[in-house]
């Protein structure tokens, strides 16, 4: 089981962690909904604390891993 | 003795000035000699501004015709120009303009930006560009209104810090700041010459780097005052339909509505923190606690603010009222802090609570520090006292040591006063040629042509924001190429896309040297049109996002308003001449190839945590994206432009 922690602005109806059986971050992506283009560059995804950068469907999780979806941009 | 005294160089540069206004909407260019208290106007010529616009591109073409090298940077014969943008206050979310001089601080081009209210005053006043020069025999305040300019004793406010200076100000001139006037002024930190002091554009806004504080003081001005709202701003062609079009760009964009303008810039710590990439205890470490992320400085955010007549409002305040472990005094609340802020005096210094982020930042604000260079200077005493490079005998016996809340604090009104140690951490990275402190000290100064870092991301593993930084004209600064969207998995899992938004192949992989350089040209390019119209960085396209305002909108809007056409190609090559000139005016102060480079840490030590452990440049791969850098970007390999367009840019700026 794959947890996922949610911003407030992607929850849609559903609560801050949600959890599912998945065995890449592709699959979460899928499944949450975000493989298209509403999900836009503002959303970058975290497994276990360390922040993906790219290759990011391609990511392999194991069970009890936890997602989290992280605001990144920049400032002055 | 100056070879050519400004006198002179300005005469010779009023002849080459047009004596007319040479579009709809363009402003005077007012020369100020603060000591003889006389003044001189004229206009850009029009193939100036074709080639470098306004604000930051025009203030360029000043400072190389009146800049004498054989000089120091606070005499003086060596100008403080003030520009604006050349769309500042006619578009949404256009409010900036730069100060430009040479830098006290660094030794190289001073060039900084800001917001707020003063540079729309300028615009709303006539005033596309302000030359300032010589000493004033006494501190004096420049108060400008429906064109006249008036040279006022500044008596009453010298001595005062940013709170009660603008308090003051709207007591004494009788009006709102952002409503019936605009101020940039210097708290005592300027007075006193702190290298690392800005000039304050508002309660927060500050043109913050390379010591702008200083050199208005070395001038003895206290303050410029721009009052009413005289000019006449009638575009060649109406201008608001497409200016909506630029609001609705900005507002349906996912980075202003959904960050920008609920908690502004201190989103970043966080996925910097978790890259293992915040710069932390001097980047010795690059990852600091998890409360100081955004969400945890929401219980202390009332509000958001904003810059002149924009709809982003992205500035939080901050208010610790009724905080039993804050005092209650009058830096209980403020403006900001801004990512820059929350990393500076957060990790980089030791510090892991937000009150006290918060109340740091609301001193800084005061006492008119930058807080990067302020927040550097002290990271570095704080490592040198670690290494015992320095003892307690350099800092007068306080115990700078990391974390230490109550030194730091008291620190920074001594730096202000340049009282004790403070005055050690007022030279700023100018330390070791000061004699403060011993040679050996540079290998932990983080800094880039004598620059101090701006923002705390560490850029050991993000390559193009390491070559950003090693190439920045005015130093170790983020905001002029910095390609944010490099850590942004879904662009970088689109190689179209990315080739698209680039003009060319740039590597999926963040931590990759291949063809970075060109994601740094283009955004190098985009951010000097942007300081040039006025537009603001968090706004412009690439900076943020692919989807906010750039050239189709800023093309458009130069068009309509001043009549001047220009292509998209054209505008890109107008980025590159500011560029260019930015880096002949460097030449002239020996600066080139060899400076061009990092910190010695990043080159030596790898990164210790996160996904990128062990990660750091390697010199050779530098080296060679360097070079890749300099022959797309039309540079010799010292670093300068090549002789054929170096001398069509001297045929404009000289002829």
């Amino acid at each position: 089981m794959i947890t996922v922690r949610l911003p407030e602005l992607l929850r849609d109806g559903r609560g801050e962690v949600v959890t599912m059986m998945a065995t890449s971050l592709g699959e979460v992506i899928a499944r949450l909904g975000l493989d298209n283009d509403e999900r836009d560059e503002l959303f970058n995804f975290a497994v276990n604390g360390d922040l993906v950068l790219h290759g990011e469907k391609q990511v392999v999780l194991n069970p009890g891993d936890e997602v989290e979806i992280v605001v990144a941009f920049s400032g002055g | 003795m100056s070879a050519v005294p400004i006198h002179a160089r300005i005469d010779r540069l009023m002849r080459r000035l047009a004596s007319e206004p040479q579009f709809p909407t363009q402003g005077q260019t007012i020369f100020v000699d603060l000591d003889r208290q006389e003044i001189r106007r004229a206009y850009i010529p029009r193939r100036v501004v074709e080639t470098f616009l306004g604000g930051r591109g025009v203030n360029m073409y000043l400072l190389h015709n009146l800049f004498d090298p054989s000089l120091e940077p606070l005499h003086p014969d060596i100008p403080l120009i003030f520009g604006t943008g050349i769309l500042t206050s006619l578009v949404p979310s256009a409010s900036r303009g730069n100060v430009t001089s040479w830098s006290p601080e660094s030794g190289v081009l001073l060039d900084s930006n800001a917001g707020d209210y003063f540079p729309s005053f300028m615009k709303l006043n006539g005033v596309d560009h302000l030359v300032l020069y010589g000493k004033a025999r006494k501190w004096t305040l420049l108060h400008i209104e429906d064109d006249e300019v008036k040279f006022v004793d500044a008596a009453p406010w010298v001595g005062m810090d940013n709170l009660d200076l603008r308090a003051a100000i709207a007591r004494d001139f009788h009006g709102v700041e952002g409503k019936d006037y605009g101020l940039a002024a210097i708290a005592t930190s300027g007075e006193n010459l702190a290298l690392c002091s800005g000039i304050m554009a508002g309660p927060k806004a500050i043109y913050a780097r390379g010591g702008p504080g200083a050199k208005m003081g070395s001038l003895r001005l206290k303050a410029v005052v721009i009052q009413g709202r005289s000019a006449d701003l009638t575009p060649f062609r109406p201008h608001k339909t497409r200016n909506r079009d630029v609001a609705q760009k900005l507002l349906s964009a996912s980075v202003i509505k959904n960050a920008m303008k609920v908690r502004g810039t201190p989103f970043l710590y966080k996925p910097s923190r978790m890259l293992g990439a915040m710069g932390t205890k001097n980047n010795q470490e690059t990852t600091w606690t998890d409360k100081l992320d955004a969400e945890n400085i929401d219980p202390f955010r009332p509000g958001m603010e904003g810059c002149f007549a924009c709809p982003v409002n992205c500035r939080p305040l901050n208010d610790m009222t009724g905080c039993e472990h804050t005092p209650q005094d009058q830096y209980v609340k403020g403006d900001g802090p801004e990512y820059v802020t929350v990393g500076k005096f957060g990790p980089n210094i030791g510090i892991s609570e937000v009150t006290q982020v918060l109340r740091l930042n609301n001193i800084c604000n005061d006492l008119g520090l930058d807080t990067a260079s302020t927040g550097s200077a002290i990271a570095w005493a704080m490592e040198l006292m670690q290494r015992s490079i320095i003892t307690s005998e350099q800092t007068g016996g306080l115990d700078v040591r990391w974390g230490n809340y109550e030194v730091i604090e008291r620190l920074l009104f001594m730096t202000a006063e340049r009282e004790g140690f403070g005055n050690v951490i007022a030279d700023s990275s100018r330390a070791v040629d000061k004699g403060h402190y011993p040679p050996e000290a540079l290998d932990y100064l983080m800094a880039v042509k004598g620059l101090t870092q701006s923002d705390p991301h560490d850029a050991r593993i993000l390559k193009a924001f390491a070559l950003g930084l090693a190439v920045s004209t005015r130093g170790m600064d983020h905001l002029r190429n910095r390609v944010t969207l490099e850590i942004n998995a879904k662009i970088n899992d689109d190689p179209d896309f990315k080739r698209e938004l680039y003009g060319g192949d740039v590597s999926a992989e963040p931590n990759s040297y291949g063809g970075k350089e060109i994601a740094v040209r283009r955004c190098e390019n985009i951010y000097a049109v942007g300081d040039s119209v006025g537009m603001c960085r968090f706004t412009t396209k690439l900076f943020n996002s692919p989807t906010l305002p750039g050239y189709e909108e800023f093309v458009d809007q130069v068009a309509n308003i001043t009549g001047i056409e220009l292509s998209l190609a054209q505008i890109d090559g107008i980025g590159l001449n500011i560029m260019g000139v930015e880096r002949m005016i460097n030449a002239q102060l020996g600066v080139g190839r060899k400076d061009d480079t990092l910190p010695k840490r990043w080159f030596e030590e790898a990164i210790g945590v996160g996904p990128y452990k062990g990660e750091k440049i390697d010199r050779n791969e530098f080296d060679q994206m360097l070079t890749r850098f300099y022959e797309i970007s039309n540079l010799t390999a010292d670093g300068v432009p090549r002789p054929e367009w170096r001398a069509e840019l001297e045929s404009v700026l000289t002829s």
